[in-house]
C-alpha cells in the first residue's frame, strides 16, 4: 500500500464528520421518506432536510428578549460535541483520528453535554412549552442514563477495555462474541437508550406539534433561521452517530482497518448502507407503534436497565 | 458441536429464561405475560437440548422435547384459557410498580449471583457457571408471586420459579433422573390444571380474578 | 408386598370411581384404610430386625421407619374414613354436594393415601419428592370440597404456598443430586437414600448447607413449620373435617418424614450441628407463632390447626436433639398427635355438624348439651396438652430430656414457656366450649358411628402412652435408621 494513497488521520476525521454531517441529514429524510410511503404518501425528498438547513442558513436570527447567553451558545456546543464525538468513533475506519481518547464513557458524555445544553437553553426562553419540554426531555435523560452506564460496561467486558476502537477491532478478530448473550442484551439495551435520547417513537413523536405530547419539539420551540439550522443538523448528526455505534458493535464487518482511499471508500459505502437499512428498519416499526404515555416511560428505560444489567452478569459469567 | 457456538447458544438461552422473567414484570398485559412465560419455557427446551447434544445424552434430548411441549406449548395454553373471558386482563395495580420492580429484579440478578457462589465453585465447567441465572428466574417468580394480585400472575410466578430451579437442575446435573423428571413435569402440570379450575372457580363466584377478592380467611 | 400396599387404594380409588353412589361405597374406603393397618404391621414385623424389604425394581424400599409410617396413615386413614361415611351422608342429605361430589370425594381420599404411601415407601429422594408433590394436588380439590368462598380462597393459598416450598425442596433435591454426582465413587442412583446416606461423608459441605437450608424451608412448608405455615390454619379449617384429620393428622409428619431422612445425609456431611440450629430455629418460631396466634383464637377449628403448628415445632425441636431416643420420642409423638388431632378434628366436624358454627364463643355447655361428644372433645384436648396417661405426655417428656442431655436446655426451656401459655390458651377456649349453663333440652345422642372409632382413637392413645408394648421394638428400630 502506498503512502500516497494513504489520506491520513486528518483526512479521516474531515471524511468522517462530512459523512456524518450529511449523512445525517440525508438520514432524516430518508426515515420521513420511508413513513410516507408505508403510509401510503409520496412524502418529501429524501434531500428535503438538506433544503431546509440550507434555506435556514440564510434567514434573520430571531432570539427571544429575555433569553441570556445560553440560548445562542447551545446549537453550537451541539454541534461541536458531536463533531468531536465523530472524531472519536470508529465509524468509517477502526482508527479514528482521536482514537486514543476515544473511550465510550467520553463519547457518550460528550453527546449528552450537547443535549443538555439545549434543554437549558429550553429553559432559558421562559415560555412554558419550551420549559415543559426541557423537564421531560431531562427527565427521560436522567432515566435512560444508568441503562446507558450499564450498558457500556457490558459492552466493554467482553473486551476487557472502553475504548471504542478497541471493543471494535475485537469485535472484527472474534466476531462470536456479536451472539454472545452480553453483546446481545447489551445492544438491545442500547437500542432502548438510543431511541429514548434521539426523541423517537415509542418515546417521543418527532412529527409532532401537538403541545401535550412533544418533547424534542417543544425545546426548540423558539429557535429560528441559522439557529435552528445548527440545532437541527446537530440532532440528526447525534442520530446517525448514535446507530452508526449500534451497526458496527452489532455488525463490524466492512469497516476499514487502515486509512488507504479504497478501504475508505469500501467502509464509507457499507457504513450508509448498515445506517440507511437500520433506520429504514427503525421507521418502518415506528409506524406501528404509539407513543407511550410520559409515566409508562420509566418501565421502558428500567427494563433497558435489567437489560444492560443482564447483559454486564452475563458477560461476567460466561467469560 | 463448536465449543464457542455451544457456550454462546448456552448463555443465551439461560438470558432469555431471565429476561422472560424480567418481561413478565415489565408489561400489564396478562397476555404478554403468559407470552413471556411461553417463551421461557421454549428457552429451557433449547438449553436442555443444547446440553443434550453437547453432551451426546439422549435422555436429556427426550427430556427437552417434554420441556418444549409441557412448558412452551401446554401450560402456556392452559392459562390462557383463564384470561380469555376475563374482561379486565391487566395486572392493573401491582403491590410495587413497575419500575420499582424492574430495580428489583437486577437486585435479585445479584443475589443469584451470591447464593449460588457454593454450587458454581463445585461445578467449574461452563454450564455450571450459568446457574445464577436459574436462580435469579426461580427469585425474580418468587417476587412477582408476592408483588402480583391477579390469579393468573401468580400462576406465572409460580411457574417461573418452577422454570428457574429446572434450569438449575440442566445446568448442574444435566437434569434429574428421567423418572424424577417425568413426575416432576407431570406433577407441574396437575398443579397448572388444578390453579386453571380454581382460577374459574374464583371467577364463577367473585366475578374477577383479583386475588384482593379473597380475603375472608385471617386471624 | 410394597407395590401390593399402594395397589390397594389406587385399587379402592378406581372402584369408587366406577361404582355409581351408595352408601357401601364409603364403607370401601374403610376396608381399604384397615388392610393398609395391617399389611403396615405385617410389613413392620418383617423389617423390625434391620433387613429392609425392596420392591419394584429398587423403586420402593422400606426400613423400619417407613412401616412406622405406613401404620400411621393407615391408623388415621382408618379413623378418617369411618367419619368420611358419615360426613358424605350428612352433605348429601343437607344438598351440598351431589353423589358426583360424593365420588369425587371418596377417590380422591384414596389417591391422598396412595400418594402418602408412596412418599414413605419411596428407595429415591426424587420419588419421594414427586410423592410429596402429589399430595399437595389431590387435597387441594379435597380443602376446596365443601366449594364456599372460604374453602375457595384456602385451596387456593394452600396450593400456591405449598407449591412454592415444595418446589425449594426440589431445589434442595437437586443440589444433593449435584453434590452427590460430584462425590468420589458415586453409583448411577444418586438419588437412592441408602447410597447417599453410605456416601454422605464426601458430600460438598458448601453445596450441602444451601441444600438442607432450602430442605428444611420447603418441606418445612409442608410440615406446617413457621414461617410458611400461613396456609396451614386456613386450610385445616376449611377442609372437610376427615380431610383435616388427614393433612393434619399425617400428611405433616409425611413431610417431616422427609425431613428426617435428608437430616442424615446433611448430618454425615456437615456434623450435627448445622441440621440442629436450623430445626431449633424453625421449631421455636413454630412455637412462638403457635402460641401468639392461639391466645385470642376464635374459630376451633383453627385452634386445632394452630395446635398442629405447635406439635410440629416440637417435633422439629426433638428432631434437633437427634439422639436415638429422641427420634423415638419423635416418631412417637407423630403417633400420638395424629391420633390425637384426628381425634380432635372428627370431633369438630361434628360438632360443626350439629352447632352448625366454628366460632368458639357460640358453642358452650357441649359436656352437658352432648355428653359423648363433648367427653370425646374433652378428653381429645387433654391428650394433646399432653397429659398422662396419654402417648403425648411420654414422647413430650422424653423430648425435652433428650434436649437438655445434647446442650438444648436453653430451647427446651423457651419450649416449655411457649407449651405454658398454650395450656392457658387452649385451656380457657375449652372451658368456653364445654361448660356452661345447661339448656332446657335433652342431651343429645351422638352415633356410634361416630362414637365409638374416636373413643377407640384415644384409648389406643392412652394404651400407648402406658404401655409402649407393641411398638417399642418398632420405635427403636425405626429411630436407629435415622439416627446415628
Amino acid at each position: 500500500m502506498s503512502v500516497a494513497h494513504d489520506v491520513g488521520v486528518t483526512g479521516v476525521g474531515v471524511l468522517q464528520v462530512v459523512v456524518i454531517g450529511i449523512g445525517g441529514l440525508v438520514l432524516l429524510g430518508l426515515m420521513r421518506k420511508v413513513r410516507a410511503r408505508i403510509e401510503g404518501r409520496v412524502g418529501a425528498p429524501v434531500l428535503q432536510p438538506l433544503r431546509d438547513v440550507r434555506k435556514l442558513m440564510r434567514k434573520e436570527r430571531l432570539r427571544p428578549e429575555f433569553a441570556s447567553w445560553i440560548f445562542p451558545l447551545a446549537p453550537v456546543v451541539l454541534v461541536a460535541t458531536v463533531t468531536v464525538a465523530a472524531l472519536m468513533t470508529p465509524l468509517i475506519t477502526t482508527h479514528p483520528p482521536l482514537a486514543g481518547g476515544s473511550d465510550l464513557f467520553v463519547v457518550v458524555y460528550l453527546l449528552l453535554l450537547g443535549s443538555t445544553l439545549v434543554a437549558l437553553a429550553g429553559l432559558d426562553t421562559g415560555t412554558a412549552f419550551g420549559g415543559m419540554g426541557s423537564s421531560r426531555a431531562l427527565t427521560i435523560g436522567a432515566l435512560a442514563e444508568p441503562a446507558l452506564l450499564v450498558t457500556i460496561l457490558a459492552l466493554s467486558v467482553s473486551s476487557h477495555s472502553s475504548n471504542f476502537p478497541v471493543i471494535v477491532r475485537a469485535t472484527l478478530a472474534d466476531p462470536a462474541v456479536i451472539i454472545s448473550p452480553a453483546r446481545l442484551f447489551a445492544l438491545a439495551a442500547l437500542l432502548i437508550v438510543i431511541i429514548a435520547e434521539s426523541g423517537r417513537l415509542p418515546v417521543d413523536n418527532p412529527a409532532t406539534h401537538l403541545e401535550l405530547t412533544m418533547i424534542k419539539e417543544a425545546m426548540i420551540l423558539e429557535y429560528s433561521g441559522p439557529d435552528l439550522a445548527l440545532v437541527t443538523l446537530g440532532e440528526a448528526m447525534r442520530l446517525a452517530l448514535l446507530l452508526g455505534v449500534l451497526v458496527n458493535l452489532s455488525l463490524p464487518w466492512g469497516v476499514a482497518s487502515s486509512t488507504s482511499v479504497g478501504a475508505l471508500a469500501i467502509g464509507t459505502i457499507v457504513l450508509c448502507a448498515k445506517v440507511a437499512a437500520v433506520a429504514s428498519a427503525l421507521s418502518f416499526v415506528e409506524v406501528f407503534l404509539a407513543k407511550l404515555r410520559l409515566f409508562r416511560l420509566p418501565e421502558l428505560l428500567a427494563g433497558a436497565f435489567v437489560l444492560a444489567l443482564l447483559g454486564v452478569v452475563s458477560g461476567v459469567v460466561t467469560k | 458441536m463448536n465449543h464457542q457456538v455451544f457456550d454462546n447458544v448456552l448463555g443465551l438461552g439461560c438470558g432469555v429464561v431471565v429476561l422472560s422473567a424480567v418481561v413478565t414484570l415489565w408489561r400489564h398485559s396478562l397476555i404478554a405475560i403468559i407470552r413471556a412465560l411461553a417463551v421461557q419455557g421454549v428457552a429451557l427446551a433449547l438449553v436442555a437440548l443444547t446440553l443434550g447434544l453437547h453432551g451426546h445424552d439422549r435422555g436429556l434430548e427426550v427430556v427437552a422435547g417434554l420441556v418444549l411441549l409441557a412448558k412452551g406449548v401446554v401450560v402456556p395454553a392452559l392459562i390462557t384459557k383463564v384470561v380469555r373471558h376475563d374482561v379486565a386482563s391487566r395486572e392493573t395495580d401491582p403491590l410495587v410498580n413497575v419500575p420499582a420492580s424492574l430495580v428489583a429484579a437486577g437486585v435479585l440478578i445479584f443475589l443469584a449471583f451470591a447464593a449460588s457462589r457454593s454450587v458454581t465453585a463445585l461445578t467449574s465447567n461452563a454450564p455450571g457457571r450459568l446457574i445464577p441465572f436459574g436462580m435469579a428466574a426461580m427469585l425474580i417468580g418468587f417476587f412477582a408471586l408476592a408483588t402480583r394480585r391477579k390469579a393468573v400472575s401468580q400462576i406465572v410466578g409460580l411457574l417461573l420459579v418452577d422454570n428457574g430451579i429446572a434450569l438449575v437442575a440442566f445446568l448442574a446435573t444435566a437434569g434429574v433422573p428421567l423418572i424424577v423428571e417425568l413426575g416432576a413435569s407431570l406433577d407441574l402440570l396437575l398443579i397448572t390444571v388444578v390453579l386453571r379450575v380454581l382460577a374459574t372457580q374464583m371467577r364463577r363466584r367473585l366475578g374477577t380474578v383479583d386475588l384482593d377478592g379473597l380475603a375472608e380467611l385471617h386471624d | 408386598m410394597l407395590w401390593i400396599i399402594l395397589f390397594v387404594p389406587v385399587l379402592c380409588a378406581a372402584t369408587c370411581a366406577i361404582v355409581t353412589w351408595r352408601k357401601a361405597v364409603g364403607w370401601f374406603g374403610v376396608a381399604s384404610a384397615s388392610i393398609i393397618t395391617s399389611m403396615g404391621i405385617v410389613l413392620a414385623v418383617r423389617v423390625v430386625h434391620g433387613r429392609a424389604a425392596v420392591g419394584y425394581h429398587g423403586v420402593l424400599r422400606a426400613d423400619a421407619l417407613s412401616a412406622f409410617m405406613v401404620i400411621v396413615i393407615g391408623v388415621i386413614a382408618l379413623l378418617a374414613t369411618l367419619q368420611g361415611v358419615r360426613y358424605l351422608e350428612a352433605e348429601i342429605a343437607a344438598q351440598r354436594c351431589t353423589t358426583r361430589h360424593a365420588s369425587l370425594y371418596a377417590v380422591l381420599i384414596q389417591g391422598f393415601l396412595a400418594t402418602m404411601l408412596l412418599a414413605v415407601l419411596a428407595a429415591g429422594l426424587g420419588v419421594m419428592w414427586v410423592a410429596i408433590e402429589a399430595t399437595t394436588i389431590v387435597t387441594t380439590f379435597l380443602v376446596g370440597h365443601r366449594n364456599t368462598r372460604g374453602s375457595l380462597e384456602a385451596s387456593w393459598k394452600y396450593i400456591v404456598i405449598c407449591s412454592v416450598g415444595i418446589a425449594l425442596a426440589f431445589l434442595g433435591t437437586v443440589l444433593v443430586y449435584l453434590t452427590a454426582l460430584h462425590a468420589p465413587r458415586h453409583g448411577t442412583g444418586a438419588l437412592d437414600w441408602t447410597s447417599l446416606v453410605a456416601g454422605s461423608h464426601h458430600l460438598d459441605p458448601g453445596v450441602m448447607r444451601l441444600a438442607f437450608a432450602l430442605i428444611v424451608l420447603g418441606f418445612g412448608t409442608k410440615v406446617g413449620l413457621a414461617p410458611m405455615h400461613s396456609w396451614l390454619p386456613d386450610a385445616h379449617s376449611q377442609a372437610p373435617a376427615p380431610v383435616s384429620a388427614l393433612m393434619s393428622g399425617v400428611l405433616l409428619t409425611v413431610a417431616f418424614y422427609a425431613i428426617l431422612r435428608f437430616k442424615v445425609i446433611a448430618d454425615g456431611a456437615l456434623g450435627p450441628e448445622f441440621a440442629r440450629t436450623l430445626l431449633v430455629v424453625v421449631g421455636l418460631l413454630s412455637l412462638v407463632v403457635a402460641a401468639s396466634l392461639l391466645l385470642g383464637q376464635r374459630d376451633y377449628k383453627r385452634m386445632l390447626a394452630y395446635s398442629s403448628v405447635e406439635h410440629m415445632g416440637l417435633i422439629a425441636l426433638g428432631a434437633a436433639a437427634g439422639s436415638t431416643l429422641a427420634i423415638a420420642a419423635v416418631l412417637l409423638h407423630i403417633l400420638g398427635h395424629g391420633i390425637a388431632k384426628g381425634v380432635l378434628f372428627l370431633a369438630s366436624g361434628e360438632i360443626l355438624l350439629a352447632e352448625g358454627t366454628s366460632e368458639i364463643k357460640n358453642v358452650s355447655a357441649l359436656l352437658s348439651r352432648r355428653p359423648v361428644l363433648g367427653g370425646i372433645f374433652a378428653f381429645g384436648l387433654v391428650a394433646l396438652l399432653g397429659f398422662p396417661p396419654f402417648s403425648l405426655f411420654v414422647s413430650e417428656l422424653t423430648m425435652l430430656r433428650a434436649e437438655f442431655r445434647v446442650g438444648l436446655g436453653w430451647a427446651a426451656g423457651l419450649s416449655l414457656v411457649c407449651m405454658a401459655v398454650i395450656f392457658g390458651a387452649v385451656m380457657s377456649h375449652g372451658r368456653e366450649m364445654l361448660f356452661g349453663p345447661k339448656g332446657t333440652d335433652d342431651p343429645a345422642v351422638t352415633p356410634a358411628l361416630v362414637a365409638v372409632p374416636l373413643i377407640g382413637g384415644l384409648a389406643a392413645c392412652a394404651f400407648i402412652g402406658v404401655s409402649v408394648w407393641p411398638l417399642g421394638a418398632l420405635l427403636h428400630a425405626a429411630a436407629h435408621v435415622v439416627s446415628p
